[in-house]
């Protein structure tokens, strides 16, 4: 792997110059992930915690037309959709979020590949940021990630002093963005970042993967989801924020009597009616049902069809749950030590 | 609080309640709810300034209601509840969703609350609904705790903000609304922990006709919150739980706030605060102001 040394001022130029350019730049703030429009607006800090609300909806947005109708007397027309295809940069991604859009891939290219999903995700280059601070929700170590992983960046920053970064050049991707810029670049030394990293405190492993995969298997019916679905409140808080959840669902908005448009939105498996069928039987008609799909989704059954947690460990889920459901608690507690998931 | 623990724990064990629902803390600056059916369990429960959630929610899920059945006891579910956890209560027995005698609540002098877990609790942080209460003893209860104290000053900086937007211009004030709503990503979380929003089945889930288009676009987004906000008007006690979940920090507050004033000056009425006073909605006065029939 190749690894160079920016500084920050450098740094800021290429920033500015991917704006110029009319692509769109992102970072993290608190709230949400949010597009530059002065350099002077960019944070970088590797001890802030995940913004509450994720990156995602620039790859698959909350909602979009997937094409429009014209219906006539006895025709209907189709017209197909232009995707905004803009680069998309993303900087300082933090390491749970750099690797999300690789995991959701898997499910936009299953049985269909899913044109609007790709398209976004061809044109998104991250760049990624070494993280320095974790808090109780945080668990990226125990789904196969951590706080200085490599996944998903196509670059990856480390600070190496108060003003200059090691930057590694982890794909063909970064490469490839990185060489006309390659002026700013003075050569780095692994064994510098790598003495950084390796002194990074990163959170404990709070549960490991495969067992829970093992227990969720043996223990569909466990009286332990019902506790946690006595608390759970059915909202899509902790879908809607997540980087790697996916589900959507399709819905017609008519204009008028003859045009209109389909659209795709986000939709979350704590809803009610998510998997309400028109004849009125609900295969999931109580939340303990809704609150195990959540969990075994995410640690079974994308295991089983993708060989992938569908879940990064930002514990942004947690941070944001009107009753303070901790995802981390429970999946920890997918074994048989204790009676109930949240005590 | 071990008054608390001890009067649960009889509750549970004299078999006079089939449930507790109460907080437990999680850090220090953090508790969650808990829904205690053992005795035993009762040793988590406590009360403080992180006491945030509003449990009022909890009494109106069928799930809950029926936790009685399991031990065959009883139906009556005792509940922690803040003095303006009690206008919930209050205004979700004046709308028959729940039976005063089948909730024990358990109450304790308040002075106040923090905005937001993992804040200190001071007059900086101080919830702003605490800034403006009048209750900090509760107006019903079956058993009151904790001791009276001071509640921190601060000011009133939610009311100042909703003079400044009612002073905006039309198409000003209108941005406002717009860039705030455009924030909204449609999770329900607001919904969700609203105990007033006990909807089996929301306006917003019904598709034929469709009156709220589910997509989270402008249009979308306005007729979700416009119409929240009508249906908690009047009925809405103040909270501010929507406001505090709100994953895109839309400050929905403003305009329950705002709404509740609009409600109080044009009926002299305020949700939650009166057992005999029948709801703004189900009654009826020949002398109500009419200027808002449209
Ligand atoms: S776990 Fe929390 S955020 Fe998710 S649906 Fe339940 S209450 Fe909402
Ligand atoms: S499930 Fe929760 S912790 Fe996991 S990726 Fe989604 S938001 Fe983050
Ligand atoms: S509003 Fe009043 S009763 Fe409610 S938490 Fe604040 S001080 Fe306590
Ligand atoms: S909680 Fe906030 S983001 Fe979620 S639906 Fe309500 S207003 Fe929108
Ligand atoms: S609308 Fe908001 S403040 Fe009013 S009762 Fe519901 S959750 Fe509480």
């Amino acid at each position: 792997m190749d690894e160079k040394i920016i500084s920050r001022v450098d740094l800021m130029k290429i920033c500015k110059d991917v704006i110029d350019k009319g692509n769109t730049l992102l970072t993290p703030g608190a709230a949400d992930y949010y597009v530059v429009k002065d350099i002077s607006d960019i944070i970088l800090d590797t001890s802030a915690l995940p913004s509450k609300i994720s990156h995602k909806s620039y790859v698959f947005p909350r909602t979009e037309p997937v094409l429009y109708y014209k219906r006539s007397k006895n025709d209907v027309q189709l017209i197909d959709i232009n995707i905004d295809s803009k680069k998309i940069v993303i900087l300082g991604a933090k390491p749970c979020d750099a690797n999300s859009i690789n995991i959701m891939k898997h499910l936009f290219n299953w049985d269909h590949s899913d044109e609007f999903f790709n398209k976004r995700a061809n044109n998104f280059m991250v760049i990624g940021l070494m993280c320095s601070h974790f808090d109780e929700y945080c668990f990226c170590t125990s789904v196969r990630s951590s706080p200085v992983s490599e996944k998903g960046s196509d670059l990856f920053l480390i600070p190496v002093d108060i003003n200059n970064y090691a930057l590694k050049i982890i794909t063909e991707k970064g490469k490839e963005f990185i060489s006309p810029y390659s002026g700013y670049l003075k050569p780095g030394d692994e064994k510098n970042s790598k003495l950084i990293t390796e002194n990074v405190r990163q959170p404990e492993a709070a549960f490991d993967s495969s067992e829970v995969y093992e227990w969720l298997g043996e223990n569909f019916e466990s009286p332990k989801w019902e506790g946690v679905g006595n608390l759970c409140l059915s909202c899509a808080q902790c879908a809607f924020v997540c980087s790697v959840c996916h589900c959507f669902d399709i819905t017609d908005e008519d204009y008028s009597y003859t045009e209109g448009r389909r659209m795709k939105n986000w939709d979350g498996c704590q809803f009610g009616n998510f998997t309400l069928h028109a004849s009125g039987h609900n295969p999931r008609d109580i939340q303990s049902k809704r609150y195990r799909q959540r969990v075994n989704h995410k640690f079974r059954y994308y295991v089983d069809r993708f060989g992938e947690i569908l879940c990064t460990g930002c514990g942004r889920c947690s941070r944001g749950c009107p009753v303070s459901i901790d995802i981390k608690e429970i999946v920890s507690n997918c074994n048989d030590n204790q009676k109930e998931f949240l005590k | 609080m071990n008054e608390l623990i001890k009067h649960a724990k009889e509750l549970l064990e004299k078999g006079e309640v089939a449930a507790v629902i109460g907080y437990r803390q999680v850090s220090e600056k953090r508790t969650k709810p808990v829904i205690i059916t053992e005795p035993e369990e009762t040793r988590a429960l406590v009360f403080n300034e992180y006491c945030l959630n509003n449990l009022a929610v909890y009494l109106t899920k069928a799930r809950i209601k029926l936790l009685g059945r399991k031990n065959n006891k009883s139906f009556k579910l005792a509940i922690t509840a803040k003095p303006c956890d009690v206008h919930s209560i209050v205004a979700l027995i004046q709308e028959n969703q729940i039976d005063r005698d089948k909730i024990h609540i358990i109450s304790f002098n308040c002075h106040g609350v923090v905005k937001d877990f993992g804040f200190d609790f001071n007059g900086d942080n101080l919830s702003s609904k605490c800034i403006t209460c009048e209750t900090h003893k509760p107006l019903y209860y079956d058993k009151l705790l904790g001791e009276v104290k001071e509640t921190p000053q601060a000011r009133d900086s939610a009311l100042e903000r909703i003079k400044e937007i009612e002073r905006m211009p039309h198409n000003e004030r209108f941005e406002f609304f717009r860039s705030e709503f455009d924030k909204c990503i449609k999770c329900y979380a607001c919904r969700a922990v609203c105990p007033l929003c006990y909807c089996q089945r929301c306006i917003t889930d019904k598709t034929i006709p469709c009156w709220i288009e589910t997509s989270s676009h402008q249009r979308g987004n306005f007729a979700w919150n416009v119409i929240r906000a009508f249906h908690l008007s009047g009925r809405c006690t103040g909270c501010g739980e929507c406001d505090r979940v709100c994953p895109a920090d839309i400050p929905l507050s403003l305009i329950n706030r705002k709404m509740t004033i609009e409600a109080n000056n044009l009926f002299s009425f305020v949700s939650g605060r009166s057992l005999e006073t029948p709801t703004l909605v189900g009654s009826f006065n020949e002398k109500d102001n009419d200027e808002l029939f449209m």
